[in-house]
C-alpha cells in the first residue's frame, strides 16, 4: 500500500485565516443577544484590539516576507502575497461586521437602556453644548498640537495606532489652495466624555474626536477648514521579527531592514465619508494601497468600548462578577505544605482561586525550613504579590532564583522594572535564554524537613499573574513527588546555564524533547488503534498549527484513533477529509473567560495518560521556547481533569464546531442538554467549596455526544 | 539532626560539577542536586601545560556560584577536588592558590590513584549491584581525559589496578591531527590501545576470566542513557549492541554525531575515542556486558564521607583493596611473601602497643603496613642497592587510594629501613615533604627497622612473638628454640634509631619452654 501523504497543502488551513475566524467567533459573542449588553460591548472591544495586534504582528510579518521576495508557501500552500490578499478580504468583512454590530445592534440597545452615544455635535442640547465648550477650553485645547503641511513644513510624523483628525484648510479668502493639516486626538484624555445626564435620567456620552472635530476651526484661526475627518494608521513600526517565522526568513528580513523605509504603514483606517481630496493626501503620504485602506462607518478604534464597559451604574447589564472559590483540599488543611504532602492538589482557575499559588510562595518566603524558591515568570500583574513575596524571601535569606522572560510580547518594559526590583532585594535573576522564550510555568520550593530535603513544585498552564488568573481558564498542580522535584531542580539548573540532566523522570521540555514526546504519544495511539486496542486522544489547547503534529494526528485518525480537539484559536487542521481526518472533531469555546489551559489525554490502550503543560501545538512552542509538559499522575486528579475535558466536549452553548467545509458552526442543540462549560465549572466550584466531602455528588449527567458524524 | 547535607565539587578536565547529597541512616545517600557545567580545562592542560587565564576566571565564577548554591542548601560539609587538569599543569600550586583565594574554597588536587580510588567508591556507592558484580571477574575501566584506569576484581577482591596513559581528550588532541581521516584515526588508536592492552594482559589478566566490564565514561553514558528502554534500571549494554553503536559512530564527525544521536556538542568529539577504547577492551578481556554505573567522582566523595560519618555501612573493605593492590605490586617484584607476612604482624603489633607514644592514627597504620609489604621490592632490580631501587619503584607506581604525599611517605620509610636516615633539613631539600610528614616517616621507619631486624634471617623465628610496653622498654617476647643471635645483634644496631625517636628501648626476651 502506498503511503498516504499527510502533508498535502489542501489538508491544511492557513493560520491567519483561521485566526480571523477565531476573531469572528468572538464577534459572534458580541452579536449574541443572549449575552448581557455590556458583555457584548466588551467582546466587540476585544475583537478590535485583537485585530490591531494581528495587523501589527502577523500582517506586518507577511508584508516583510513580500518585501523580502520570500515566496515559500505556508502549510496550506499559500505564498505570502496570496495570504495577504485573502487576509485583506476577510479582514474587510470582519470590520464591516464589527461596525454593523456596533451601529445596528449595540448603539440602539444602549440607547434603549439609557445610555446614548451622541454621534454628532448637532444633536446636543444647549446645556450639553455649554458643558462641552467649557470642557474643550479647559481640558482639550491645551493639549492639542495641530500641524500643517506646506512647502516649508514636511508631512508630520503620525504615530502608530494614534487616532488623528485630518483636515483640509485654506487661508481665509484663498479658497482655491487647500493645505493638509492634522491633529492628534490626545491619548491622555478619556476617549468617551460623559455629558450631564438628561432630566429623565438618561445618560449621554460623546467621543473625544467628535468634540475636537466640532471645534476644529479654533485650531486653525486664520484658515477656513474645508473638511475634517478622523483617521488612524497602523505601522510596521516596531522592528521585532515575529518568532514564528523560519530562520532563513529572518536573515532575509534583516537584509531588507536597512533598505526599508522607516515604519511602513500597513493599514489606514478612515471615516467612510472622508473627503476624496483629503484621502488622496493621506494615501499619497502614507503610500498605502487601496486594499490597506479601511473606510469605517462609525468611530475608529473600538477599544474605547472597554472603558465604557467600566462605566458605573450598569451592573444589571453585565454578567455578575464571579468570585473564584476556595480549593476544597486546602480548606481542610490550611497549611499548604502539609496539604501537598498529603496529596497532590489540582487547581482549576478561575473557578478556583489563585490565592493558593500566591500563598505557596508567601508562606515559603517566611517559612524557616525553606531553603530556596525558584520560579519562572513570564507575565506578571502590575503590583504582583508574587514578586513581593519573592523579594521578601530573598530578604529572609532564602536562595531565590527567578527567571524573568523579557521577551514576553508587549510586556518587555514592565518586566524589566520588577526584575530590577527583585535583583535589588537579593534574588538571583536570570534574564531569559538567548534565542528562546521561557514560557514554562514552574515554581520550586526546597524545604529542609526533619527527615530530609523535600521539594514542593507547582506546575501550571498559565502565567503567574494574579489578575489574569481571574479571567483565563488554567490548570495547575501542586505536588511534592520526588521524581517531579528532581526534574524541577534540573529544569532550573538548565535555565541557569548548567548542563542538562542525563534523563528526565517525568517532565518533557521544549525545545529539545517535547516535540518528540508529543509525536510519540500520538503515534502510540495510532499503533494501539491498528492493533485493535482502545485508542483515543483528547487535546485542549489555544492553537494548533504545527505541521508535523497535524500530520501525526491525520495518520492516527486514519489508523482509527478517535480524536477530539478543543482548540480555542488558530487551528490549521481540517476535519472531515475522507480517509485523513474523518475521526477528528475540532471545537472552540469562546466564553466569558479566555480558555487557556492545555490538557492532553491519551487512552493508551486502556492505560490512560493525562498531561498538562504550557505549550500549544505550534512550531514556536515546540521549537523556540522553553516549555514544560507534566503528567497528571494522581488517580483522583486524573479523573478530575478528564471530567474537565468531558464537560468541555459536552458544551452546547459556547462551543463552535469546525465543519468539513472549514467553517465554525454553533452546536445543533436539538435533543441535547443545554450546557455552558464555563458556567458549569463556576457552579461546581461554588458547590464544592461548600461541601468538600464528596465532589462526585455535584456532578451532572453528561449528555451523550452525537452518534453520527455531521454530514456535509 | 539525623539528616546531613554534603556537597561534592569536582573540577574535572571536561566539566566542573557539584552534587549535593542528603545523608541519613535510613536512606543512605540521596542525590538532591547536580549542577554541572562544561568547562574544558583538559585541552590546554594536556597540550600546553597551563590553563588559559579566561578559563581560570570562568572556573572561579562557576565555583562562586556553587558556593552560593551550597549556602542556599545550608550544607553541613563539603569537599572540593580537582583532577588531572589542575594536576598536570606546571603551575598547579599557584593556580590552585589563586582559585582558593578567589573563591574561599579549599581545593584538593587528587593524585591519579586517589582519584581512581574515589571513582571506585562511587561505583561501590551503588552498593548492592557492585558487591554482587565483583564476585566474579570484573574489570573496572575508568576512562579519563588524560588516562584510563583499569582495575580487575575477582571474588570480591581487587586484583590489580593499572593506569594507561591514554585518555579521551589527550588521545584526540594528539592523534587526530596526525590522522588522514576518521577511519585512519580509528586505526591509529586501535593500534595504540592494542599495544597498551597486550602489556596489561600479559602482566595482570593472564588467564583470568573477565565476565563484566564496568565503564565509567560520561559521554558514553549520555549516548546510551538517551536510548535506554527502561530509564530507571541499571544502564547496561551487551557486546553485540555495543558493536552496533561502534559501527555507527566511529567514522562520524562530531557534528554528525550530535545530529544523529542527539548528544550535546561537547560530548560528541570525545565519543569516538571512548567507543574505540571500549571496543579494544571488550576484545581483549572478552567480557559479555558493559555496565555503566552512572556515577561520578562526586558520588565517591560523598560515599567516603558517609562511611566515615557512619551514615552508610559497607561490607566491602576499601582498605583491603589498597592492601591487595600493594600486595600485587610486591608479588610482581617477587618479594618474599613469608617474610613480609611475619614482618607485617610484628610491625603492626609494635604500632598498636606504641599508640600512646607515637600518637598516629589508622591511616598511618595502613601506610606502615604498605611500607612493610613493599619494603623488599627493590631486590627485584638489585641486591646491593635495594633501598634506592625500592624507593624508585614505589615512586613510579600508582598505589590505588594513596595520595602522592602518602606514597612519598611509604617510599621513604622503605628507603630508610636499610639506609641511613636523613634528618629534616636534608630530607626536605628538593622535595615536597612537610614537617608533619617527616615525623610520620621517622616514626614508621623506626618501627619497620625493629621489625625487620627481628626477621633478619627471613626464617620467621618471631612467628609467635608478643610485644608489650613496660617501663620505657618495648619487650618482645618470643617462644623459640632457635638461635636468635643474629636477630639480637641486628636489633641492637637498629634500635638506636627507635630509641632516638620514641625514647623507648626494644629488647628481646626468649623463652625456651618446650
Amino acid at each position: 500500500m502506498a503511503a498516504i501523504d499527510y502533508i498535502k497543502p489542501e489538508y491544511y488551513t492557513n493560520r491567519e485565516l483561521s485566526w480571523l475566524d477565531f476573531n469572528m467567533r468572538i464577534l459572534g459573542e458580541a452579536r449574541d443577544k443572549k449575552n448581557p449588553l455590556f458583555e457584548r460591548i466588551k467582546f466587540l472591544s476585544i475583537t478590535a484590539s485583537n485585530l490591531d495586534e494581528f495587523f501589527m504582528i502577523r500582517v506586518a510579518s507577511l508584508k516583510d516576507m513580500v518585501h523580502a521576495k520570500y515566496t515559500k508557501p505556508d502549510i496550506a500552500g499559500l505564498k505570502p502575497e496570496a495570504q495577504l490578499t485573502l487576509i485583506q478580504e476577510k479582514a474587510h468583512y470582519l470590520v464591516q461586521r464589527q461596525y454593523s454590530t456596533y451601529n445596528r445592534s449595540l448603539v440602539p440597545a444602549l440607547k434603549q437602556n439609557g445610555l446614548e452615544l451622541v454621534m454628532a455635535h448637532e444633536d446636543l442640547t444647549a446645556s450639553q453644548r455649554e458643558f462641552l465648550d467649557q470642557y474643550f477650553e479647559e481640558n482639550i485645547y491645551p493639549v492639542l498640537t495641530p500641524m500643517a503641511m506646506d512647502s516649508s513644513r514636511p508631512f508630520p510624523l503620525i504615530r502608530n495606532k494614534s487616532l488623528n483628525i485630518g483636515a483640509l484648510i485654506s487661508k481665509k479668502g484663498e479658497k482655491s489652495k487647500a493645505e493638509f493639516a492634522t491633529v492628534q486626538v490626545p491619548a491622555v484624555l478619556p476617549r468617551v466624555i460623559e455629558l450631564p445626564a438628561g432630566e429623565d435620567g438618561h445618560r449621554f456620552g460623546i467621543l473625544l474626536e467628535e468634540i475636537i472635530e466640532a471645534n476644529i476651526d479654533k485650531l486653525f484661526l486664520n484658515y477656513d477648514v474645508v473638511c475634517a475627518h478622523p483617521y488612524r494608521i497602523m505601522r510596521n513600526a516596531d522592528l521585532t521579527i515575529d518568532e514564528d517565522e523560519a530562520e532563513d526568513l529572518l536573515k532575509e528580513i534583516q537584509k531588507q531592514l536597512k533598505k526599508r523605509q522607516w515604519g511602513e504603514v500597513i493599514r489606514l483606517e478612515i471615516e467612510d465619508k472622508m473627503d476624496e481630496k483629503l484621502l488622496k493626501v493621506l494615501k499619497k503620504e502614507f503610500a498605502v494601497k487601496a486594499d490597506d485602506i479601511y473606510p469605517i462607518s462609525g468611530p475608529l478604534d473600538l477599544t474605547f468600548l472597554m472603558k465604557m464597559y467600566g462605566l458605573e451604574g450598569f451592573d444589571h447589564l453585565k454578567t455578575p462578577p464571579y468570585v473564584p472559590q476556595p480549593v476544597p483540599a486546602l480548606s481542610e488543611e490550611p497549611d499548604i505544605f502539609e496539604a501537598i504532602k498529603k496529596k497532590d492538589i489540582l487547581l482549576h482557575h478561575p473557578y478556583m482561586t489563585f490565592n493558593p499559588v500566591v500563598d505557596f510562595i508567601r508562606k515559603a518566603a517566611r517559612d524557616p525550613q525553606v531553603l530556596a524558591i525558584k520560579q519562572t515568570l513570564y507575565r506578571v500583574s502590575g503590583h504582583s504579590p508574587i514578586v513581593a513575596a519573592l523579594a521578601l524571601a530573598a530578604e529572609n535569606g532564602k536562595q531565590v532564583s527567578v527567571l524573568v522572560e523579557l521577551k514576553a510580547r508587549f510586556d518587555e518594559e514592565n518586566n524589566i522594572i520588577w526584575a530590577k526590583m527583585l535583583e535589588k532585594a537579593g534574588c538571583h535573576v536570570i534574564y531569559g535564554l538567548v534565542g528562546l522564550k521561557t514560557h514554562s510555568k514552574i515554581t520550586l520550593v526546597v524545604r529542609r524537613e526533619e527527615d530530609g530535603i523535600r521539594r514542593y513544585v507547582h506546575l501550571g498552564t498559565g502565567n503567574y499573574n494574579d489578575s489574569t488568573a481571574k479571567l483565563y481558564t488554567d490548570c495547575g498542580i501542586m505536588t511534592c513527588s520526588e521524581a517531579i522535584g528532581e526534574d524541577a531542580t534540573a529544569v532550573f539548573n538548565m535555565l541557569s546555564g548548567y548542563s542538562e540532566p542525563k534523563t528526565w523522570n517525568r517532565l518533557a521540555l521544549a525545545p529539545i524533547w517535547l516535540r518528540g514526546k508529543f509525536l510519540n504519544l500520538i503515534r502510540r495511539e495510532a499503533d494501539h488503534a491498528r492493533e485493535g486496542r482502545p485508542a483515543r486522544i483528547i487535546a485542549k489547547m489555544n492553537s494548533l498549527c504545527d505541521q508535523e503534529i497535524i500530520a501525526a494526528l491525520y495518520e492516527a485518525s486514519a489508523a482509527g484513533v478517535k480524536i477530539d480537539l478543543i482548540v480555542r484559536g488558530i487551528c490549521c487542521l481540517r476535519v472531515g477529509i475522507p480517509k485523513i481526518s474523518e475521526n477528528i472533531s475540532v471545537r472552540s469555546i469562546v466564553g466569558t473567560f479566555l480558555e487557556h489551559s492545555r490538557i492532553f489525554y491519551f487512552q493508551n490502550g486502556g492505560e490512560e495518560e493525562l498531561y498538562m503543560g504550557s505549550a500549544d501545538w505550534m512550531p514556536r512552542n515546540l521549537d523556540k521556547r522553553v516549555e514544560i509538559l507534566f503528567p497528571v499522575e494522581d488517580k483522583e486528579i486524573q479523573e478530575e481533569v478528564r471530567h474537565i475535558l468531558d464537560i468541555q466536549l459536552a458544551d452546547t452553548l459556547k462551543a463552535h464546531e469546525l465543519t468539513a467545509d472549514n467553517t465554525y458552526e454553533k452546536i445543533d442543540k436539538r435533543g441535547k442538554v443545554l450546557l455552558c462549560a464555563q458556567d458549569y465549572f463556576c457552579q461546581e466550584a461554588v458547590q464544592r467549596a461548600k461541601k468538600p466531602e464528596d465532589p462526585k455528588e455535584t456532578r451532572v449527567f453528561i449528555p451523550a455526544e452525537p452518534v453520527e458524524e455531521e454530514i456535509s | 539532626m539525623a539528616v546531613k547535607l554534603f556537597s561534592a565539587i569536582v573540577i574535572g578536565s571536561t566539566e566542573t560539577e557539584m552534587k549535593v547529597f542528603e545523608l541519613s541512616q535510613g536512606r543512605g545517600m540521596r542525590e538532591i542536586d547536580c549542577i554541572s557545567t562544561r568547562l574544558n580545562l583538559g585541552v590546554d592542560a594536556y597540550s600546553i601545560g597551563k590553563l588559559d587565564v579566561e578559563k581560570v576566571e570562568e572556573l572561579c565564577l562557576v565555583l562562586k556560584e556553587f558556593k552560593t548554591t551550597m549556602a542556599g542548601y545550608k550544607v553541613d560539609a563539603y569537599r572540593v577536588c580537582a583532577t588531572s587538569a589542575l594536576r598536570e599543569i606546571r603551575s598547579s600550586l599557584i593556580t590552585r592558590d589563586y582559585i582558593e583565594k578567589q573563591t574561599g574554597l579549599n581545593i584538593e588536587i587528587l593524585s591519579n590513584s586517589e582519584q581512581r580510588f574515589l571513582d571506585f567508591k562511587s561505583i561501590a556507592s551503588e552498593s548492592s549491584s557492585f558487591e554482587t558484580i565483583i564476585q566474579s571477574g570484573t574489570a573496572v575501566v575508568d576512562i579519563g581525559g588524560n588516562s584510563m584506569q583499569i582495575s580487575v576484581f575477582d571474588n570480591d577482591r581487587l586484583i590489580t589496578t593499572q593506569n594507561i596513559r591514554m585518555g579521551k581528550v589527550s588521545t584526540r588532541e594528539q592523534y587526530l591531527p596526525m590522522a588522514r581521516n576518521n577511519a585512519h584515526f580509528e586505526k591509529l588508536v586501535l593500534e595504540l590501545m592494542e599495544h597498551e592492552l597486550n602489556g596489561f594482559g600479559r602482566l595482570y589478566q593472564k588467564d583470568r576470566q573477565i565476565k563484566n566490564m564496568i565503564v565509567v565514561d560520561r559521554q558514553l553514558e549520555e549516548l546510551l542513557k538517551k536510548r535506554q528502554k527502561a530509564p530507571n534500571s541499571l544502564l547496561t549494554i551487551s557486546k553485540e549492541e555495543f558493536a552496533g553503536y561502534y559501527q555507527q559512530i566511529v567514522c562520524l564527525n562530531p557534528d554528525e554525531i550530535t545530529e544523529r544521536f542527539e548528544v550535546s556538542a561537547d560530548t560528541a568529539p570525545l565519543l569516538v575515542p571512548s567507543v574505540i577504547f571500549c571496543r579494544c577492551l571488550l576484545d581483549k578481556m572478552g567480557a559479555d556486558t558493559i555496565w555503566f554505573p552512572e556515577m561520578s567522582l562526586g558520588d565517591g566523595m560523598c560515599f567516603e564521607y558517609a562511611v566515615k560519618n557512619k551514615f552508610i555501612r559497607t561490607k566491602h573493605s576499601f582498605e583491603e583493596d589498597i592492601i591487595a593492590a600493594s600486595r600485587s605490586i610486591a608479588k610482581r617484584y617477587k618479594s618474599n611473601q613469608a617474610h613480609i607476612k611475619n614482618m607485617e604482624e610484628i610491625t603492626l603489633q609494635i604500632f598498636d602497643k606504641m599508640k600512646k607514644i607515637h600518637g598516629l592514627g589508622q591511616r598511618e597504620r595502613l601506610l606502615l603496613q604498605i611500607s612493610v609489604i613493599l619494603h623488599n621490592c627493590g631486590k627485584f632490580i638489585s641486591l646491593t642497592n635495594v633501598a634506592e631501587c625500592a624507593y624508585n619503584i614505589i615512586m613510579a607506581t600508582d598505589i590505588i587510594g594513596l595520595s602522592l604525599a602518602e606514597r612519598q611517605i611509604v617510599a621513604n620509610v622503605v628507603k630508610f629501613n636499610t639506609m641511613d636516615f636523613s634528618y629534616y633539613d636534608k630530607l626536605a631539600l628538593g622535595s615536597s615533604i612537610s614537617r608533619k610528614e617527616y615525623l610520620v616517616i621517622a616514626k614508621l621507619t623506626a618501627m619497620v627497622r625493629v621489625a625487620n631486624a627481628l626477621d633478619r634471617s627471613h626464617k620467621q623465628k618471631f612467628k609467635n612473638a608478643s610485644i608489650a610496653l613496660r617501663d620505657g622498654e618495648l619487650i618482645i617476647s618470643v617462644n623459640s628454640q632457635e638461635d636468635l643471635t643474629l636477630e639480637k645483634g641486628t636489633l641492637e644496631e637498629k634500635s638506636e634509631f627507635f630509641e632516638e625517636v620514641f625514647n623507648v628501648h626494644p629488647i628481646i626476651r626468649q623463652k625456651k619452654k618446650m
